[in-house]
């Protein structure tokens, strides 16, 4: 043979030689593959053979209300040792589902509250209910029967610690998809924790898109209801002084403080405005010999302005009321009402104030009785005293505000403190002067942790130096006619003020955006959802 | 700048004659006319003036205490002089480390090197938020115990420091 010959019968043997390989692979292969097919096949079987279970598991039908079931469903929050060994019904949320050989741990939840659940391969449940429950999406929503037992050591990652569920029947009553935008746990999470550990925390742009979700965390679900019991609480109290709730319009023909950031809108064929405040009506109400009032409603201010505190929409909490000599008398109202406030959260809302603390922990609010009062030339003497180089007539700045906020709570310790008789230049111009020096004015500030949550003033009562303001303003009086009419038929000396729900609870519980204190926030850059 | 500090120092040490400075170049580096020909450099001019006031210890007082406050002056004519933003952010950060423990920049007592650190860091420090001079709390510290130093502010206006803390945590 030539050598060529031999290279050539060499390369054929070997391609023969790959060629059997080849065909040994693909053999293999096939072998393989019908191999499993036959134990799919076989376990599939096996699957409708041996459920004996059929009937107490499975995706329930959509309930279109097609019975009425005389079924009472227990709360998560009432399972406890009181109750062992009683079979019950309840509906809640798959928070975790792990499963572990012949068995499935469940962590259902309900708002702030949770409790494990067992589903065990048994006499009552067989594999492939075990399978089903541990294959259950996360935040599906799933009925439960089952008997509750005693642990003997504690479950320390639930809140009913000493019990667990024994399932006997699941069913899916509404199932979530697979893939969630946000995982609860990582939005639980705080902050400092989630980078040590390198596990994600969640930020704030994907919670307010994902809003729905995000809220149903514990911290969430703490805050509003917190934020529930302030309007609750001032409600409470106000009406306790005497004081009537009323109603204003939203859609008003003319902007209550000043032109520029207000929302306009069509109003058939001309053009109407969003409220500012409730100023105007407020003030309307007491002439209307109403003479003590408040308002809960929601403010519209078009300010541009992507900071930590402002939104474009947000709930004001408004107060207006006559007074018989001095507006220290207004002041003293309203501080008291703060006082009530703080003291109904303080005794009555712990629990949440606590589960925040968890997530965002922060010093607790600090108040003093009778509320502080300063005057501002003595907050003016405290900034200069620190450093600090302004006018006598100058407003604060935001960072000047919270640095005298850390003054007064260094000498006074308390967080929450009023600054009186404001210079008359960087007020509005229905706010009183001051009789005794015309540089100043009969109007105050109420400050939070540094931060004002309420401004107020005794207002002009008196057409004749109220146009002389607004002249001085350089407002357009045609604007504003109606109002200074309102004026024009004996009207009472009276103030006010209003501040901002979602501001009051953010800087209570000290936390540091406003927009985790409201549901569905909206700012310059966010109209859903 | 310069020569505000200069005449300063000479109130400082007592001297009776006052100099007359001219300036040099650009960076208005000081210039002393005398017998031996031109001084040139803050450093050169002040070294000299010590020594007209027969005040040698502010210079150091052994080998080791003179490489110290030697090291000072550069310090203050390379690192701290003419600094941006940033830099400063690294001058205070350095110095409140290094302030720790001591009373003085170098050795157990007062030098040159305090005087100059301290007429050249005085811009700095004026621009401070309360919040900062919290936060370089040595430096806040050693600036303090210096500008109240008999005789030596003279041209600089006091920087307040406040006695009690007043940001309790990180944020502000």
């Amino acid at each position: 043979m030539t050598k060529e010959d031999a290279q050539g019968s060499t390369a054929e043997e070997t391609q023969s030689k790959k060629g059997l390989k080849k065909q040994q692979k693909e053999a293999e292969k096939a072998a393989k593959k019908a191999e499993k097919q036959a134990k799919l096949a076989a376990d599939q079987q096996g699957t409708e053979e041996d459920d004996f279970a059929k009937d107490q598991y499975g995706i329930a039908a959509m309930v279109q209300s097609q019975q009425k079931l005389d079924r009472e469903l227990v709360r998560v929050q009432d399972l406890t040792p009181e109750m062992a060994d009683k079979v019950i019904w309840l509906r809640a949320r798959v928070h975790t589902s792990r499963a572990k050989g012949k068995q499935c741990f469940l962590v259902l939840r309900q708002q702030q509250f949770n409790v494990q659940a067992l589903v065990a391969v048994g006499d009552r449940a067989s594999k492939q209910m075990v399978k089903f429950a541990a294959n259950i999406n996360k935040e599906s929503i799933v009925d439960v029967e089952a008997t509750l037992r005693k642990v003997e050591q504690k479950i320390e990652s639930c809140t009913q610690q000493e019990v667990e569920l024994h399932v006997e029947k699941i069913f899916v009553i509404s199932q979530a998809e697979a893939r969630l935008p946000l995982q609860l746990e990582d939005a639980s999470r705080p902050e400092g924790e989630g980078d040590e550990d390198g596990r994600a925390t969640v930020n704030q742009d994907t919670r307010l898109d994902n809003r729905v979700i995000d809220l149903r965390t514990t911290t969430s679900q703490a805050i509003f209801r917190l934020q529930a019991g302030v309007c609750m609480l001032f409600r409470e109290t106000l009406t306790k002084k005497d004081f009537v709730e009323i109603q204003t319009p939203k859609i008003i023909s003319a902007a209550s403080e000043g032109g520029a950031n207000v929302f306009t809108v069509s109003y058939f064929k001309t053009s109407a405005y969003l409220a500012q405040s409730p100023q105007l009506y407020k003030q309307m109400c007491i002439c209307a010999d109403f003479d003590k009032v408040f308002c809960v409603g929601p403010v519209f201010r078009a300010e541009d302005s992507n900071t930590h505190r402002h939104l474009t929409e947000f709930v004001g909490l408004d107060i207006e009321m006559a007074f018989n000599y001095h507006y220290h008398e207004v002041i003293d109202s309203i501080t008291d009402t703060m006082v009530q406030i703080f003291k109904g959260l303080r005794d009555r809302f712990q629990t949440e104030i606590q589960t925040v603390g968890k997530q965002y922990p922060s010093e607790p609010f600090k108040f003093l009785e009778p509320t502080l009062r300063l005057e501002y030339t003595e907050g003016v003497a405290m900034l200069r005293q620190a450093g600090v180089e302004m006018g006598d007539e100058d407003d604060l700045s935001t960072p000047n505000e919270k640095l005298l906020g850390r003054l007064v709570k260094e000498k006074y310790d308390t967080d929450f403190y009023v600054l009186d008789k404001y210079p008359l230049s960087v007020r509005p111009f229905y706010t009183m002067p001051d009789p005794s020096n015309p540089k100043y004015s009969n109007s105050y500030d109420m400050f939070m942790r540094g931060e004002e949550i309420l401004s107020g003033a005794q207002r002009v009562h008196d057409p004749q130096l109220l146009t002389e303001r607004a002249i001085h303003h350089e407002i357009d009086l045609e604007k504003i006619k109606a109002y200074i009419d309102s004026f024009r038929y004996g009207a009472p000396p009276h103030g006010g003020g209003g501040i901002g729900l979602e501001r009051v609870c953010m800087l209570y519980l000290g936390l540091h955006n406003i927009r985790q204190t409201s549901m569905f926030p909206r700012d310059p850059k966010r109209l859903t959802p | 700048m310069a020569l505000k500090e200069l005449s300063s120092l000479e109130k400082f040490l007592g001297l009776k004659k006052h100099n007359k400075y001219s300036t040099q170049g650009d960076n208005k580096v000081p210039v002393l006319q005398s017998n031996n020909g031109p001084m040139v450099g803050l450093l050169t001019v002040c070294s000299h003036l010590v020594n007209e006031a027969k005040r040698p210890e502010l210079l150091g007082t052994s080998t080791e205490h003179r490489a110290m406050v030697h090291q000072w002056l550069e310090y203050r004519v390379t690192k701290v002089d003419g600094c941006t933003r940033e830099e400063a952010k690294t001058v205070l950060k350095d110095l409140n480390l290094y302030l720790q423990d001591k009373v003085y920049l170098a050795g157990n007592c007062f030098t040159l090197a305090d005087a100059l650190m301290y007429y050249g860091l005085h811009p700095l420090v004026v621009d401070l938020a309360v919040h900062e001079k919290e936060h370089y709390v040595n430096v806040t510290r050693w600036f303090d115990h210096l500008q109240h130093y008999p005789r030596l502010r003279h041209h600089l206006c006091p920087v307040v420091v406040l006695r009690n803390r007043v940001y309790i945590g990180g944020h502000h």
